[in-house]
């Protein structure tokens, strides 16, 4: 595990609630390598956003650690951007595109031109840059998240975690921000990490995927996906082993409930 | 409410606020001895003792009466006034036209400008408080009980009408509930007011209540009667906000029930 | 049908649409006359119908424009107008900024805000201008102790809503802000500000009136200077065109600081007003 940028040791989450102590995380151990796609999928209900707040230092977990780039993640990491389920939310309102593309990087001291540099860039490469000056509230649900993903790309963190970011979205315009994944994935080098339950999207985009299962979580096992890049939406889905990963994966599923 | 912070247990919340009371009692009784004179601020006991003095005249309750119902008199005129007003303006086209300009310009305008007036024409009488209460709602009122009748669902009006309704049923039916939010809201904002312009009505025009008493008190230099008289003044803003707050939440509740069965 | 038919139909339903149209305009005029045809009426009516009065309370409007004219734009306007204007300014900026950066503070720190809110719902229960004789009894009246007085009884609404705003913020806005290690300041600036904007807003509007209120009852309660004063010395000696006068410069004064303050709010809120609007649209 020498070359994981990001480690997951024996990670558990348990709440004090009145009626006592409820675990939600029971035991999660799995690394990241630099420049991978990781999905994470498992049931519903078992606590996968739960899991993402551990990880990105917003909660502090109960017991085991997490290490990025080697380091102890206390509090959110300064190399790690987070992109929500809920766009509609997670954008302030108040402001524009482009300045909500800028507040993270204010506090940076970057110079003008670098500033304005990666936040065009981010905007270009999600296909915003002609919606700077609009409101999110005046985009569709698929543009604001695509607004939410530049932010982190400008950011520019080694690791970018996405809590079920298409959940949300039209089919046509998830498959057009998958592959907006994998692109950026490319280009930029940046290792992804997706919590979904979407077992497709979940081999389409990764390298591996992390199954969950039982309640509290635990991982149940973890499957390298072989399939060739790069991927496209209808000749990637239509292989063969594509569909044979999927039901093994379901199967995997199914059986964690129990 | 949802707060982001971790919400803090029932007793702790009455603790600190118990905590913050008597910080407060302290710091005035402290105050009081130590750092402004006596008679400019009162201390606690000696505020007790001319609250205990007040309570059992006859004169103070007939002062809470009066103030009491100067405010809800001007409070019950000012809301048959201003809801038949809201609804002429709500329903019919030209009634609204001839009216706009002039609500938009007065609408604004506190009614404390009106008390030299009130007081020329009145004299300090209690009919002089309710009109200044009268004054201060009324159009407030009347244009949230017309942006209430403008809100009911025109389709609404229409099924109703298609029904065989009569106008009377339509207007009592249809658009008094539809409306009845926008009215119990202007209603609950205007209870502070009635009481102020109440306050107002006495201590400036000399209107009979606790206002005129304060103002009495104040040029005698009984400054522990003063406090006094501002403690039951608090009491008496919180129980008519409270009133008005548990009946509004009485006559609307079928309307959040309601809203919760549609969505 | 034959084709002779569908075009009379076609026809008369053109004709039929056509006067429909024609009614709706007229109907939008007659209306558009009626409004700004009434107020003209009204003040009409007011100036005829007060042009012989003998009535001691209501004089012609006339005399009261003359005597308007002459108060408030010559002798007294840099002797009261101004002062008045200036106190009441001062005094609702101070209680809009510390209301501002109390209620900041008391929402964000729980302890003193639970310890606070019992007596602050205490003290705004209190009808403020009951709060002006014990000021004038502890300080006496000069200029500062009304601006104070006024400053303090507008600071609670304000403040109170304040705490209110930035308590509901949106607790994913929050998340967003330590994911990008914001710092404190630009969490105020960019976040709970922002948020709690509405409404603070809508106690700010509150907090005008009461200010509004306040100014012009601390002067009629004692003092040589200021609007209130005056208008309250002409009532009391039987001076109904001055009274009427100073009725008329409060009035339109109220007026005025109520189109500035919508004129702000709908600058600095017009994101909101967005938001709400696309919201309810779906």
């Amino acid at each position: 595990m020498a070359d994981s940028q990001l480690i997951i040791d024996h990670l558990s989450k348990s709440y004090a609630t009145r009626t006592g102590s409820v675990q939600v995380i029971a035991d999660l151990t799995f690394d990241v390598k630099a420049g991978e796609v990781v999905s994470i999928v498992g049931p519903s209900g078992i606590g996968k956003t739960t899991l993402l707040k551990c990880p990105t230092g917003l909660q502090p977990m109960t017991s085991g650690s997490a290490k990025i780039n080697g380091r102890e993640i206390e509090g959110p990491p300064p190399e790690m951007a987070l992109v929500f389920q809920e766009y509609t939310r997670s954008l302030m309102p108040w402001l524009n595109v482009e300045k909500n593309v800028r507040l993270p990087l204010r506090h940076m001291h970057l110079p003008k031109d670098e500033a304005e540099q990666r936040i065009h860039s981010a905007l270009d490469s999600v296909g915003m840059h002609n919606a700077s000056e609009k409101y999110p509230w005046q985009l569709s649900g698929g543009m604001q998240q695509r607004v939410a993903i530049a932010r982190a790309l400008a950011f520019r963190p080694d690791v970018l975690i996405m809590d079920e970011p298409f959940a949300s979205v039209d089919a046509q315009t998830r498959f057009e921000l998958e592959d907006l994944c994998l692109q950026i994935r490319d280009s930029l080098g940046m290792t992804i990490v997706i919590v979904t339950h979407d077992i497709d999207e979940a081999v389409y985009l990764s390298n591996r995927v992390v199954v969950l299962g039982q309640k509290p979580a635990i991982v149940t096992s973890i499957l390298d996906i072989d399939l060739p890049v790069p991927r496209d939406q209808i000749t990637t889905r239509s292989r063969a082993d594509f569909a044979q990963t999927r039901t093994s994966i379901l199967e995997l599923i199914k059986n964690g409930k129990q | 409410m949802k707060s982001h912070l971790t919400t803090p247990s029932r007793t702790a919340t009455l603790a600190y606020g118990a905590i913050g009371i008597i910080l407060l009692l302290i710091a005035w009784q402290w105050g009081s001895t130590k750092v402004v004179s006596k008679s400019a601020l009162p201390s606690i006991p000696d505020v007790v003792s001319a609250l205990r003095e007040l309570v059992v005249q006859g004169s103070f309750w007939i002062g809470v009466a009066l103030t009491l119902v100067i405010a809800l008199a001007g409070w019950a005129i000012a809301a048959v006034a201003g809801v038949a007003l809201g609804i002429a303006i709500g329903i019919f086209a030209p009634v609204q036209a001839a009216t706009r300009i002039l609500l938009e310009f007065l609408r604004p305008i506190p009614a404390i400008v009106i008390l030299p007036l009130a007081m020329m024409v009145f004299g300090p009488t209690t009919k002089m408080g309710i009109f200044l209460v009268i004054f201060g709602v009324m159009l407030p009122i009347t244009a949230q009980t017309a942006a209430g009748v403008e809100s009911v669902d025109p389709v609404m009006r229409n099924t109703a009408r298609s029904f065989g309704m009569s106008s009377r049923e339509i207007l009592w039916r249809v658009i008094l509930p539809g409306a009845s939010p926008y009215i119990g809201t202007a209603m609950r904002v205007a209870a502070p007011v009635t009481l102020i312009m109440a306050v107002v009505a006495g201590m400036l025009g000399g209107a009979p209540g606790i206002g005129n008493a304060l103002s009495v008190a104040q040029t005698v230099g009984r400054s522990d009667t003063l406090f006094a008289y501002v403690l039951v003044l608090g009491c008496m803003g919180m129980a008519t906000q409270a009133a008005s707050v548990s009946i509004e939440r009485r006559l609307l509740h079928w309307h959040s029930s309601y809203r919760g069965e549609q969505s | 049908m034959n084709e002779a038919a569908v075009n009379t139909t076609m026809n008369a339903n053109d004709e039929l649409a056509l006067s429909r149209k024609r009614r709706v305009r007229a109907r939008r005029i007659a209306l558009r006359v009626l409004e700004i045809g009434t107020p003209i009426a009204a003040l009409a009516a007011w100036w005829f119908g007060s042009q012989n009065s003998q009535n001691p309370f209501f004089p012609s409007l006339r005399e009261i424009l003359i005597e308007f004219r002459k108060l408030w734009l010559f002798d007294k306007f840099g002797s009261d107008v101004i002062p008045s204007i200036v106190n009441f300014s001062i005094a609702y900026i101070i209680a809009c900024v510390v209301g501002i950066a109390l209620g900041i503070l008391l929402a964000l720190v729980w302890p003193p805000h639970a310890m606070l809110d019992p007596v602050l719902q205490f003290i705004r229960s209190i009808p403020a201008v009951a709060l002006l004789p014990i000021f004038v009894a502890l300080f006496g009246f000069g200029n500062g102790v009304r601006v104070f007085a006024i400053a303090l009884s507008a600071l609670f609404p304000v403040l109170i809503s304040t705490v209110d705003g930035a308590r509901g913020t949106e607790p994913l806005l929050l998340e967003t802000a330590r994911v990008y290690r914001l710092t404190p300041w630009e969490r105020l600036r960019w976040v709970y500000l922002p948020a709690a904007s509405p409404q603070i807003f809508s106690g700010a509007v509150v907090s005008l009136q009461v200010a509004f209120i306040v100014m012009i009852t601390s002067e009629m309660l004692g003092s040589a200077h200021g609007i209130g004063a005056l208008t309250m010395l002409a009532q009391k000696s039987f001076d109904a065109k001055g009274m009427w006068a100073g009725i008329l410069l409060l009035g339109i004064l109220g007026y005025l600081v109520n189109l500035l303050f919508t004129l702000v709010q709908n600058r600095v809120l017009s994101w909101y007003r967005g938001a709400q609007q696309s919201e309810s649209a779906e």
